[in-house]
């Protein structure tokens, strides 16, 4: 089966102060890999690179086997399958919680569904069904996501990526301003819905959370500094990542 | 927590129909449907062929050095009134405001009662629009350069009194309170309090009437009274479409380098953008809480200075070149002979037909206005090549003035309220897009990066992303713009049949005094009715 994602030699900014200096990864399907690194190591970069927001300047990216499409068209039905958690979640504060929801499925539908849902919100129960799996009360369906908690609101966009029903789950630092109990529910639901046949890639800044994942990046000033299974890191080599910065 | 909502029980889904906020956006362009139905009634059949003879002619403007040098200097008489007219307005309104604000009373004398007496007095300039203005003083005092500089004046000299007046009043007072309880003198303390923090706002304000100065200058022009607005409208008239083109690509060539210089100053002052029309977004403290800037705050102090002093004697040279003689304005000159006051030939004018007729046009102009914009901006997206000639129409529309729209239309189209409202609608658009498109540059960005990730298409996440974030803001200055279109509805008053704009045009060509005067009085109140309803709109929407 070919990888869910492969970056290769990936170099994205000038000459002189690359953000992403030469990145090789590849995450296999049922793969759930953490991508540590101290603040401004190219964690954000990586992920705007691997969910096609931002074309390398030089290297190549694959998504499941297949090269990035020079046409619109056909990048956009490959964009589909990615996924992104956001760390500031990206929800559309003036719509409600169904309609964000229903966001995720934009790629797929045409304009008429797309208009019909600003005007009654479309498939409810699909919609229920996602909530339900976050652990959410479905009657916040019809609540506008402004009128949500910190937790709630983290819950509905990890709902609108699972109604995207991509195969490749990206996460950008998604815990970073919670509290210790909400990041560990959250990162519980990420690693549960991660699994095959999805692969999932999630920046975070605390070594602490690495339990449930297969293998570590460790990434500092745009370079790969180490790509091993969890239990290899050792204190070490985290130490040496994070040098001159606390963790 | 896992149970299922009470929401998805019922059957019933019908009562959750409602429009969310990106589709408000676009709602006002369902006006378009009865439009396209109802325009083939209204084409004459005729005129096509000289609209194509005009549309070619932008191609090939008179390059003619007898026809150049007559629209340049045509250029320099309406720039020079639009720059006169705004700087006397600044200072009216500067004035004015001042005196019309409550807080300033409040503190300076403890009573109330000035303050809303110079409001109520004001409204009577502000709702009566520049070209009346124009028109009055035409027939009291004759051509005069000054007229047009005082038509400008006394309207924008209200408008920009109201906006200092209300912003004034909505400062908080905290820090006035401060000082005043340290022993500062009230007028030292409202200048120290409240003058920091309201100068960026008025700033923007100004730059914004400075555009419209340009506009209006234009526009009485075309009435008759001087500079390039005369030239297009007679070259429009007499047919020659070359030598039209070449005053309006000067036109267009002046307008946007003032709306880019005004643009590069609002930045480098760091000034609030235009659409922050909502007492919350235009607040002075999220301002800077925005753009905290110390150091900007000097330097951009000492250029305002700077700038203020070299544009005194530009004023005064303009001033001197276009021989604006203030004393010409008290030399009144005989009035023909008047006829008695026949009111009741007033009274038998059909007026619910005229106001019916001024509201449709309003409302049909702003509906077209408000949702084509969005919807042009929708269909163009994903080429770069559509969205540059969307930007080169809307240029066009706010540049043309709307009685040269409508006199274009006419070519082609009967006269009348769909007319007057098409022609107002584009002119408008204009207007509308450039600042829906300023604002949704700043705007929903991250939301739309994130559809466009998860494969959306880019029209769809333009939709979604940046126009829920939109909508709101733009909205309400649409509602502050069907104000503007309704005092504006008059200067189409001359393709007819269009409501009280004709009407007034009509007596006022004709000396019956008394029909001015009622028709007047009507058509302030109507501005005034309007203003007060689009205010209250305005705020609805904006407190969300």
């Amino acid at each position: 089966m070919p990888p869910a994602l492969e970056l290769q030699s990936v170099t994205v900014g000038g000459r002189q102060r690359p953000r992403l200096d030469g990145v090789s990864l590849r995450l296999d399907t049922g793969e759930i890999v953490a991508l540590l690194g101290p603040s401004g190591a190219g964690k954000s970069t990586l992920l705007a690179v691997a969910n096609g927001l931002l074309p390398p300047d030089k290297g190549s990216v694959h998504w499941q086997g297949e090269p990035v499409a020079r046409s619109q068209r056909l990048r956009r039905r490959q964009q589909r399958r990615i996924g992104t958690l956001w760390q500031d979640l990206r929800l559309i504060e003036e719509l409600s919680v169904q309609q964000n929801l229903n966001a995720g499925r934009l790629g797929q539908w045409g304009w008429p569904r797309a208009l019909l849902n600003l005007l009654l919100p479309l498939e409810s129960e699909p919609c229920a069904a996602t909530l339900r799996r976050l652990d959410l009360d479905p009657a916040l369906l019809d609540q506008p996501v402004s009128a949500l908690s910190g937790g709630q609101r983290q819950r509905v966009a990890l709902g609108r990526l699972l109604r995207q029903e991509p195969m490749l789950l990206l996460a950008d630092e998604p815990l970073a301003s919670l509290d210790p109990r909400l990041a560990g529910e959250l990162l519980a639901l990420l690693l549960a819905e991660g699994r095959a046949p999805r692969a999932l890639l999630l920046s975070l800044h605390r070594p602490d959370l690495l339990a449930g994942f297969d293998r570590v990046v460790g990434l500092r000033a745009g370079r790969v500094q180490f790509d091993l299974p969890v239990g290899a890191v050792n204190p070490g080599l985290l130490a040496a990542l994070y040098a001159g910065e606390a963790p | 927590m896992s149970t299922a909502g009470p929401a998805l029980a019922g059957g019933c889904r019908w009562h959750r129909w409602r429009p969310a906020a990106p589709l408000w956006v676009l709602l006002p362009a369902l006006v378009l449907l009865p439009l396209l139905v109802l325009l083939p009634g209204l084409s004459h059949g005729g005129g096509w062929s000289l609209v194509g003879q005009f549309a070619l002619a932008a191609l090939r403007p008179s390059l003619d050095p007898l026809v150049l040098s007559s629209a340049l200097r045509g250029l320099g008489v309406t720039v020079g009134m639009a720059l006169l007219g705004w700087a006397l307005s600044l200072v009216l309104g500067l004035v004015l405001g001042v005196l019309s604000s409550r807080q300033v009373w409040r503190r300076c004398s403890g009573r109330l009662w000035p303050a809303e007496l110079i409001r109520r007095l004001l409204a009577l300039p502000r709702s009566i629009h520049e070209l009346l203005w124009g028109l009055i003083l035409l027939q009291l005092v004759g051509l005069q350069p000054a007229v047009a500089v005082l038509a400008i004046a006394i309207p924008f000299g209200a408008l920009v009194a109201r906006v200092l007046s209300d912003q004034l009043d909505a400062l908080p007072s905290a820090g006035l309170e401060a000082l005043e309880a340290a022993g500062v003198t009230p007028p030292a303390a409202l200048l120290t309090a409240l003058g920091p923090p309201l100068l960026p706002q008025l700033l923007s304000y100004g730059g914004y009437r400075l555009e419209c100065a340009l506009r209006s200058a234009t526009l009485l022009g075309v009435f008759g009274l001087g500079g390039l607005g005369t030239e297009l409208r007679l070259t429009l008239q007499s047919l020659a479409f070359r030598e039209l083109w070449t005053g309006l690509w000067l036109l267009l060539a002046a307008m946007l380098l003032l709306e880019q210089l005004v643009g590069w100053l609002r930045r480098r002052w760091t000034m609030p953008a235009r659409l922050s029309l909502s007492p919350q977004a235009a607040s002075p403290h999220r301002h800077a809480a925005v753009n905290g800037n110390a150091s900007g705050v000097g330097r951009g102090g000492r250029e305002l200075v700077l700038a203020a002093a070299l544009l005194l004697p530009v004023l005064v040279a303009l001033a001197w070149g276009l021989e604006v003689d203030p004393r010409s304005l008290l030399r009144w000159q005989p009035l023909p002979p008047l006829p008695p006051a026949d009111w009741g030939a007033v009274a038998a004018l059909p007026w619910p037909t005229l106001v019916a007729n001024t509201l449709s046009l309003t409302l049909l102009a702003a509906a077209l206005a408000v949702g084509l914009a969005p919807l042009l901006l929708l269909l163009v997206r994903p080429w770069p090549l559509g969205r540059a000639a969307v930007l080169g129409l809307w240029a066009l529309g706010r540049l043309w003035p709307p009685p040269l729209i409508a006199l274009l239309l006419l070519f082609v189209l009967q006269p009348g309220v769909i007319t007057g409202a098409l022609a107002l609608g584009l002119h408008n658009l204009g207007v509308l897009g450039r600042l829906l498109l300023e604002s949704a540059e700043h705007r929903g960005e991250s939301s739309e990066q994130a559809l466009l990730s998860a494969g959306s298409g880019p029209r769809l996440a333009l939709l979604y992303g940046r126009f829920s974030a939109l909508a709101r803001p733009y909205l309400a200055y649409g509602a502050y713009r069907a104000d503007v279109i309704l005092r504006e509805s008059v200067v189409v008053g001359l393709v007819g049949a269009t409501g009280l704009g004709s009407q007034l045009l009509e007596a006022l060509s004709s000396f019956a005094v008394d029909e001015l005067a009622a028709l007047m009085l009507v058509y302030a109140a109507l501005t005034l009715l309007g203003e007060d309803l689009s205010d209250r709109l305005r705020r609805r929407l904006l407190a969300g």
